[in-house]
């Protein structure tokens, strides 16, 4: 009792110490405390985004080790240009399974997503920038997502939970310089668009996005059929028994199917029944039959600036008059669709939604 | 018709549509409030990230400057507390991505004594959750120019429970306080002025209305409900010693000289003091509804509208309406000409042009239910004193517009029994 009385007038005593000579200098802005040591110890999440291990080599190469996984769904969420590498670490011994249609991770699996710009988009594997790396970590409670942000040095990335803001400059595919204001979501905007009545829920990471073709080492191959024959996946029965999306990019497709898959990427994540934007009764997943869900000739709800002069979602034939290519037209935020992830018009994606409203019978 | 006749008529709306009055008016000046730091920023945003349920956010008496959206998500028991609407202030001004300035998702939350300026889309919205209680908050806009304002001030949505209490709402290009797809609601001893739409009741199920004043909007407290949403049709309203005066403000959800568009507030005539669109189940009394210069209370269906008004579980006329012992001033000033209900009141009106009318109702009924009006089909309750004193005008709509017709007759609707209940006594003690 009394050693741990003296110990208490001890500390007060150094407390007092370092505050009298605090008070003798001038104030300076707290400096940026340098990271500890990081421990691999299975405790989510890390500080540093090189604790997990994913990558061999220099970390700025994205070399996957081979605990981890390369995916790509057929069609990317539009997020101002940005490249993206994507990663799945399933723990070992652990199989993802099939239910009811939909994906079941086991716990520890870790979906890893990392944005970069190249600086000259027509040479994409060249003088890559990565900005950020956003993990999705599915815990026992469910998922949860981590954002880290990359160094100037390119050399690492660390955890940052209240987000921020970085400028990159890049050469566009028609030669065009073009600077961005990209934006780092902070750790609950992720829910944002994230969100499956209000559990935190993967976007691309579905069956009838990954169910299609892409090149596996040298060979192309399902991706699934290849997750199947590694041993990490259970329940899938070959690629002509699930779902599968087209890449709206891919101009030898219907383009009604381009159109849907385009949305159902790019907006059905709030856009749908579980979604947050339910509040609007505007539904956009890509098996979405019902026109008035669909917003054509639906009336806003509560779209503000948004609507713009216009009265409905979608007027048929007529894209110049529907509010969904209005909002997807603008930046400015308040009217922007999606409301997160572009400070940037996609102007490839206007036009495929346009084009679509247009060959709509009026 | 022809651009000859057309322009004329054009100034003249314009000309009108300057009587429609303006306001700025700020509760207080937050300018000179001492700014936090960037850590302090930084802080605030991550203990909304970082609070552990049954945990209190502070709220420190600065000017905050956010670049990013503050959001709460999925907690539980959680208090937001400010030094004060005029001490704690929130500015979104620089805010570049995101749809609201603060989102609350959560179970058992209370936000109190802080404000909220310059959210690009919306002030505070919290959605998904049980037990929301909204204490001496002001949310605002300090645009000089309002049609760059934000769409609703205090804006819970498919929510549980909601207590708005004490607040202050104003400047917002559509709702102040709108109350959408919701159940058991109290907006009580709140003030909202200078929006388009005072308050709003939207897809609700079981709110009471009580001790607000509604001023200087364009409409003053609404009750709508929309087709084609989750939440299809709500029932059970009173609005009740509320204060409905000088809802005179130009609408500017869009620009001015812009038609409205597809949103329904877009269509709100200048002038409007309660307006209920395809409602149900709605008592109104003890109200002042003064010196609304278009009509003190708005009867309507969603027809009038002009949109597609069919939807699944969801009907477009309103119905099961009492109206009683509310006290109405009229006022000298033209009604509203900008908008078409506006147009419909001033030129067609059963006591004469350009006089601002007490009550009106559109006269649009369910004909299925029965082949006349004087049946009072959708149950139509007024029972107001001095009712022969009042501007009371029924319209025929039903043959379109080259054959409105309008009537001061209010036996239809006199005698009748309608009962609304509301239950909003287990919010009392949030």
């Amino acid at each position: 009792m009394l050693k741990n009385t003296s110990r208490i007038i001890g500390l007060v005593g150094i407390c007092l110490l370092i505050s009298c000579k605090e008070s003798t200098k001038e104030v300076q802005p707290l400096p940026q405390e340098p990271l500890k040591e990081e421990l691999a110890d299975g405790d989510y999440p890390y500080q540093r985004l090189s604790t997990y291990g994913f990558f061999e080599g220099e970390m700025k190469e994205l070399q996957p080790s081979s605990s981890i996984l390369p995916y790509e769904p057929a069609s990317s969420l539009f997020t101002d240009y940005a490249l993206k590498s994507r990663f799945i670490a399933i723990p070992a011994s652990e199989k993802v399974k099939i239910q009811e249609g939909d994906f079941l991770f086991p716990t520890g699996t870790i979906l890893i997503k990392n944005f970069y710009y190249p600086t000259d988009f027509n040479k994409p594997e060249e003088n890559k920038k990565i900005i950020e790396t956003r993990l999705l970590i599915h815990s026992e409670k469910g998922w949860e997502a981590f954002p880290y942000i990359w160094n100037e040095e390119q050399t690492d990335a660390v955890l940052k939970v209240v987000g921020g803001e970085k400028e990159v400059k890049f050469i566009h595919e028609n030669g065009e310089e073009q600077v961005i204001n990209y934006l780092i979501p902070n750790k609950n905007q992720c829910k944002t668009c994230h969100n499956s009545s209000e559990q935190l829920a993967p976007i691309g990471v579905k069956i009838k996005h990954l169910n299609h073709e892409m090149k596996i080492g040298q060979k192309i191959q399902n991706q699934l059929t290849y997750w199947k024959e590694k041993g990490v996946l259970e329940g899938f029965d070959g690629p002509d028994n699930h779902p599968s999306l087209v890449n709206y990019a891919d101009e030898t497709q219907a383009l009604s199917d381009r159109a849907m898959a385009y949305l159902d990427i790019n907006c059905s994540h709030c856009h749908q029944s579980e979604g947050p934007a339910s509040t609007s009764g505007l539904f956009l997943q890509f098996d979405q039959k019902d026109p008035m869900k669909l917003g054509v000739m639906k009336t806003p709800v509560a779209a503000g600036n948004g609507a713009g002069a216009f009265d409905y979602d979608i007027v048929p034939g007529k894209a110049d008059e529907s509010i969904i290519t209005y909002r997807m037209n603008s930046t400015e935020v308040g009217i922007a669709m999606p409301e997160l992830g572009r400070t940037t018009i996609h102007q490839e994606g206007v036009a495929l939604i346009r084009e679509w409203i247009n060959s709509m019978d009026k | 018709m022809n651009h000859s006749i057309q322009l004329p008529i054009l100034a003249l709306f314009l000309i009108l549509a300057a009587c429609s009055s303006r306001s700025n008016e700020q509760t207080f000046d937050s300018s000179k409030l001492p700014r936090a730091t960037e850590t302090q920023v930084e802080k605030l945003v991550e203990d909304f990230i970082l609070v552990e349920d049954g945990g209190t956010i502070t709220i420190e008496p600065l000017f905050y400057d956010l670049k990013t959206q503050l959001i709460l998500d999925n907690k539980k028991n959680i208090k937001i507390i400010g030094a004060g609407m005029d001490q704690s202030v929130l500015s979104f001004r620089n805010l570049k991505t995101g749809g609201e300035g603060v989102k609350i998702v959560g179970e058992n939350i209370l936000l109190e004594n802080f404000s909220v300026e310059d959210a690009p889309g919306d002030g505070i919205k919290s959605q998904h959750t049980d037990g929301i209680t909204f204490r001496k908050l002001n949310v605002t806009w300090t645009n000089g120019d309002k049609s760059k304002n934000g769409t609703y001030a205090i804006y819970p949505v498919q929510c549980k429970n909601v207590v708005i209490d004490g607040c202050i709402a104003s400047h917002s290009k559509d709702a102040g306080i709108y109350v959408g797809q919701s159940e058991n609601i109290i907006v009580k001893n709140s003030l909202a002025f200078g929006n388009v739409a005072g308050i709003e009741i939207e897809n609700c199920d079981n709110a009471e209305v009580f001790d607000n004043v509604a001023r200087d909007n364009s409409g003053g407290i609404l009750v709508f409900n929309l087709p084609g949403l989750p939440k299809s049709d709500g029932r059970g309203t009173k609005i009740y010693n509320n204060e409905i005066i000088d809802n005179n403000h130009e609408n500017f959800a869009t620009p001015l000289g812009d038609g409205p568009n597809g949103n329904t507030v877009t269509m709100i005539p200048p002038g409007s003091g309660i307006i209920l669109l395809a409602a149900k189940e709605v008592e109104i009394f003890n109200n002042k509804i003064h010196r609304n210069k278009t009509t003190g209370l708005a009867i309507a269906s969603y027809q009038i509208t002009g949109f597609p008004s069919e939807a699944p579980n969801w009907s477009p006329y309103s119905h099961d309406i009492y109206i009683h012992d509310n006290s109405y001033k009229r006022t000298l000033k033209i009604p509203d000409l900008t908008r078409e209900l506006g147009q419909l009141i001033s030129v067609y009106n059963a006591h004469g042009k350009a006089k601002t009318q007490d009550i009106i109702y559109d006269g649009i009924w369910d004909t299925e239910i029965s082949d006349n009006i004087e049946t009072n089909p959708m149950r139509i309750c007024l029972q107001e004193e001095g009712m022969d004193k009042l501007h009371f005008t029924m319209f025929y709509l039903m043959d379109g517009e080259d054959n409105i017709k309008s009537f001061k007759d209010y036996d239809p609707f006199q005698g009748c029994n309608v009962n609304v209940s509301t239950d909003v006594s287990n919010l009392a003690s949030l």
